[in-house]
């Protein structure tokens, strides 16, 4: 494994050097990260990329096929608009982590922020923690788990894809147009393939899962008055 | 006095003010549904346009340029401030964004083969980059929208330009509308959508929240692109003046203002009609902000929303702007009567429709020629204009080229009035002052 010490550059240099190890070595061990923004962002190929320390906004996006391990934390929008491969962040990351994410697997072993999943179109999101407001927001594919508690608006107007969760207070937390069902025996042995694959301890049989309801059209309340006649 | 017999003539009054047919009949809508009224097409209001303005001839004090037999230049080079390889077209003509979804397959395979009649681009809209249009079109801008549907990497690796959508001139403010009718099948595969549900796509990009982050995404999509193809922001008229200057500083190559004319497939009418600001006085303050920047020349500037001939496209040049981009003119074109029902999914015409026997109606090979056709003619009608003002460029018409018919349009343009060549604005801006 090849070592990479990304102190003294900036983003562009990075990921150029990245490029370049990535198809010469197969696996790069990267120090002196300094919270670098864009990493990693539309690497190709395979490889595997061990990240000591934390990074910036931005981590692999648009990647597409190597592995990405970060043993730190991550900013806002990890793994954004990604296409294949898998990133594992040993700890957290920030805000709307996977947006708008087409493939590949994030798995965050720690918490993540507010709306992760946001527009989700494919891929599976793991967060072994918490998460916060609005995960999975309008998400049109894909797969969120959670095991930690989640968040009020859980799923708000889902178009496609499911939210599995193991939060008692569910029915309190989920956002407008989806609903709760069982988790069904076939996703339950994806979740069990996607565990063992990263090391996960946990059961599949406690989990819910969250799913759009397709009725046709979306219902909205935008005028919310307290008011309530009296009869 | 007025025998008993004779009848009294009666006097019709006319309708009671603002109580006219549409305002009564979009209240007994209100009264009844108990919820806002979905519009397609835009909005029916009358703004301030380029007909305010009037380009000055040559006479004594300028030569003209012959008109047939002399050259006018109208190659147009966009983005060049960053991108190593600028978005080149013939014409300062593009086609703006409509999605696949709100127009048919069939028109969107059109309007790309009328790029490639005429030289110039077309972007995808917010629909995904359907191939029929990518393989027809001269340049291909590829739209990042907020709702990313249909979008990916691969998008990318396709486009001759990219442009990130803040917002639109018929809605600014709110998401994309397309209503259950338009989503079948086949459109709702193409977007990831379920099939028939009314869309109400998202507000925000989920990867850039404020323009802060948008700093480090237009820095993110120039190292995917190796910095090659220019990248654009699209925003819809509001606060011009601050936003364009946000747009500036995020590092983008140029800026796309879409003005309160402009089309959608569908919008709630109190947006269309209350929200935004009209395309010219629009661009006079994106123009504005650039020049108080100090990067007017290096930032492309294009207007949308409200330009219908090569008159609108000369006054447009000439109060700043690089390039206009056409909607609703390139699909009066190609057969649209500007009916105002988009949204109901039943053109007639084939255009703004997804029912298969209405599709077929459109012969694609008539309409690109039409659309090229009506393209060119405008950029005629442009040349014509400029020639007589004496540019051997298109890109040369400026501001004192032109005056302002109206006091409306003097105060919002700060171009001279007619006669008085009085001007309302602040010296700084105040760019034809006789008395100095």
């Amino acid at each position: 494994m090849v070592s990479l010490d990304l102190s003294k550059m900036n983003s562009r240099e990075a990921n150029l050097k990245i490029r370049e190890l990535i198809q010469t070595e197969g696996e790069i061990e990267v120090v002196g990260t300094h919270s670098i923004h864009n990493f990693a962002t539309g690497l190709i190929g395979k490889g595997k990329i061990l990240l000591h320390g934390s990074t910036g906004f931005y981590t692999g996006g648009f990647m597409e096929g190597p592995t990405l391990e970060v043993e730190g934390n991550t900013g806002w929008y990890t793994g954004d608009n990604m296409m294949d491969g898998e990133i594992i962040v040993h700890m957290n990351t920030g805000s709307n982590a996977a947006p708008s994410m087409v493939g590949g697997n994030l798995v965050i072993k720690g918490n993540s922020g507010s709306r992760c999943g946001f527009g989700m179109k494919g891929g599976n999101l793991i967060v072994c923690g918490n998460v916060g407001r609005w995960a999975g927001g309008m998400t049109l594919g894909g797969r969120i788990v959670v095991l930690g508690e989640v968040g009020k608006g859980l799923g708000e107007s889902m178009y496609k894809g499911i939210i599995h969760s193991l939060d008692p207070d569910l029915e309190e937390k989920i956002g407008g147009n989806v609903t709760i069902v069982p988790i069904e025996d076939k996703e339950k042995k994806k979740l069990e393939k996607l565990f063992k694959k990263y090391d996960i301890e946990q059961g599949v049989d406690d989990f819910r899962s969250v799913i759009p309801l397709v009725s046709g059209r979306h219902e909205y309340v935008i005028f919310k008055p307290t008011h309530k006649k009296v009869v | 006095m007025m025998s008993k017999e004779e009848k009294i003539p009666k006097v019709k009054d006319v309708q009671r003010g603002i109580w006219n047919a549409e305002t009564i009949s979009q209240v007994k809508y209100m009264a009844a549904m108990g919820k806002h009224r979905i519009r397609g097409c835009g909005t029916p209001r009358k703004f301030p346009t380029f007909d305010d303005l009037l380009v000055l001839p040559s006479q004594l004090s300028r030569m003209s340029i012959d008109t047939y037999r002399e050259d006018c230049d109208t190659k147009t080079v966009l983005g060049a401030r960053y991108a190593k390889e600028p978005l080149v077209i013939e014409t300062p003509v593009m086609i703006s964004g409509m999605s696949y979804g709100a127009l048919s397959k069939e028109c969107k395979t059109a309007l790309a083969k009328a790029t490639d009649i005429v030289g110039t681009s077309i972007c995808n809209g917010e629909g995904g980059l359907l191939p029929e249009e990518r393989d027809n079109s001269y340049k291909q801008v590829v739209q990042i929208t907020p709702s990313r549907m249909g979008f990916s990497l691969r998008n990318i690796e396709a486009a001759d330009a990219i442009e990130i959508i803040c917002g639109i001139g018929a809605k600014p403010g709110l998401s994309g509308h397309l209503m259950g009718c338009k989503i079948t099948k086949e459109i709702a595969e193409f977007r990831q959508l379920p099939e028939g549900i009314d869309l109400h796509s998202h507000p925000r990009h989920g990867d850039i929240f404020g323009a802060d982050d948008m700093v480090l995404k237009i820095k993110q999509l120039r190292d995917l692109t190796d910095s090659k193809i220019p990248i654009f922001l699209k925003l819809a008229a509001g606060r011009v003046w601050e936003d364009v200057k946000i747009a500036a500083k995020t590092g983008v190559d140029g800026i796309v203002i879409d003005g309160a004319e402009g089309g959608t497939g569908a919008a709630p009418a109190v947006a269309a009609d209350n929200l935004g600001i009209p395309s010219m006085p629009a661009l006079v303050q994106a123009v504005k902000s650039l020049e108080d920047m100090g990067v007017r020349e290096e930032m492309s500037v294009i207007i949308s929303g409200g330009v219908r001939n090569g008159a609108d496209l000369a006054k447009a040049l000439a109060l700043g702007a690089d390039a206009v981009a056409l909607g609703t003119g390139v699909m009066v074109a190609m057969g649209c009567a500007v009916c105002m029902k988009c949204h109901e999914g039943k053109c007639a015409f084939g255009i703004g429709t997804q029912d298969p026997e209405r599709r077929a109606r459109l012969d694609i090979e008539k309409a690109a020629q039409q659309v090229a056709n009506y393209i060119q003619a405008m950029t005629i009608e442009a040349i014509i204009l400029a020639k007589a003002a004496g540019k051997t460029k298109l890109s040369n018409l400026e501001r004192e080229d032109i005056r302002s018919l109206t006091l409306e349009a003097c105060a919002m343009t700060g171009i001279p009035l007619i006669g008085s060549n009085y001007t309302f604005t602040d010296d700084k801006f105040g760019f034809f002052n006789p008395s100095i």
